[in-house]
């Protein structure tokens, strides 16, 4: 319905990540710090993010999109320990598990995140929903190779351009 | 108008997609329908006052028990039609089974 690209860009080319981190817990706290330093989230972001993806999950399965498709998560926390609407992309070299968001019993093994921070839930667009449909519309072969790639400035432009 | 009720963990982006998006396709299906979006923490027997469809997206484990329909709607997350139509038709089949209005 509107969920219009919102004319400001959704991403920050400093705040793209590739993580070698092994855990959930060891890529949350080093996006988390480095948000914090640059002024992005609040101290207790990283505890509350942590919190509420323990009680809610976020796992997306894609092979219901296309069985090609590596899963991905969408990290997010309350509006109060964020200072701005922005979406931020972490290419995650070694696939973590998390927990499916529609169903938290299954276990889910992620290699992409797109952590929302959202500071408006009310506001203009919904986030969650320009995400999938990036995923939706983005054609198969470009979106495989946008999932696969460990640079931090073509993940960045491929969002520029195709989200 | 038909009211329901659907939550998530944050309340932010989940529930407000469920939200935006059962309303404007029960509004093109001819139904007058409010969707209150909420965290999952504040569902209670008093949030859930006069809610007549309750649109859980995960399952939540919940210390009481609900007593109007409910339906499950994560599916609609997803943004493909064919997901998200089976959610819409159980919603209005339940819609015209118990004579909402």
């Amino acid at each position: 319905m509107s969920d219009k690209v919102a004319e400001t860009s959704l991403f920050d080319r400093d705040t793209v990540y590739v993580s070698e981190a092994t855990s959930r817990a060891d890529v949350f706290k080093a996006v988390a710090d480095d948000l914090y330093k640059k002024g992005h989230v609040t101290e207790d972001f990283l505890k509350n993010l942590n919190e509420r993806e323990d009680k809610y999950p976020t796992g997306i399965d894609l092979s219901v999109v296309s069985p090609e498709y590596p899963n991905v998560a969408i990290p997010h926390t309350e509006a109060e320990f964020v200072k701005e609407r922005k979406v931020v992309p972490i290419k995650l070299k070694n696939p973590i598990s998390f927990n499916n968001m529609i169903d938290p019993s299954q276990k889910l093994e992620v290699s992409f995140l797109f952590m929302i921070l959202n500071n408006d839930p009310e506001g203009q667009s919904n986030v969650l929903a320009q995400i999938m449909d990036f995923i939706n519309k983005t054609p198969r072969n470009q979106l495989l190779t946008f999932f696969k790639s460990t640079s931090e400035d073509a993940i960045y432009s491929f969002l520029q351009s195709k989200f | 108008m038909i009211k329901m009720l659907t939550a998530c963990g944050a309340g932010v982006n989940s529930s407000h997609q469920i939200k935006d998006a059962v309303e404007a396709e029960m509004k093109k299906r001819g139904y007058q329908v409010s969707v209150e979006a909420i965290q999952i923490k504040d569902l209670n027997p008093e949030t859930m006052k006069g809610v007549q469809i309750f649109l859980p997206i995960n399952k939540p484990d919940l210390s009481f028990d609900v007593t109007v329909p409910e339906i499950d709607a994560g599916a609609i997350l997803y943004r493909m039609p064919a997901m998200a139509a089976p959610v819409y038709d159980k919603i209005e089949d339940t819609i015209k089974k118990n004579h909402l209005s």
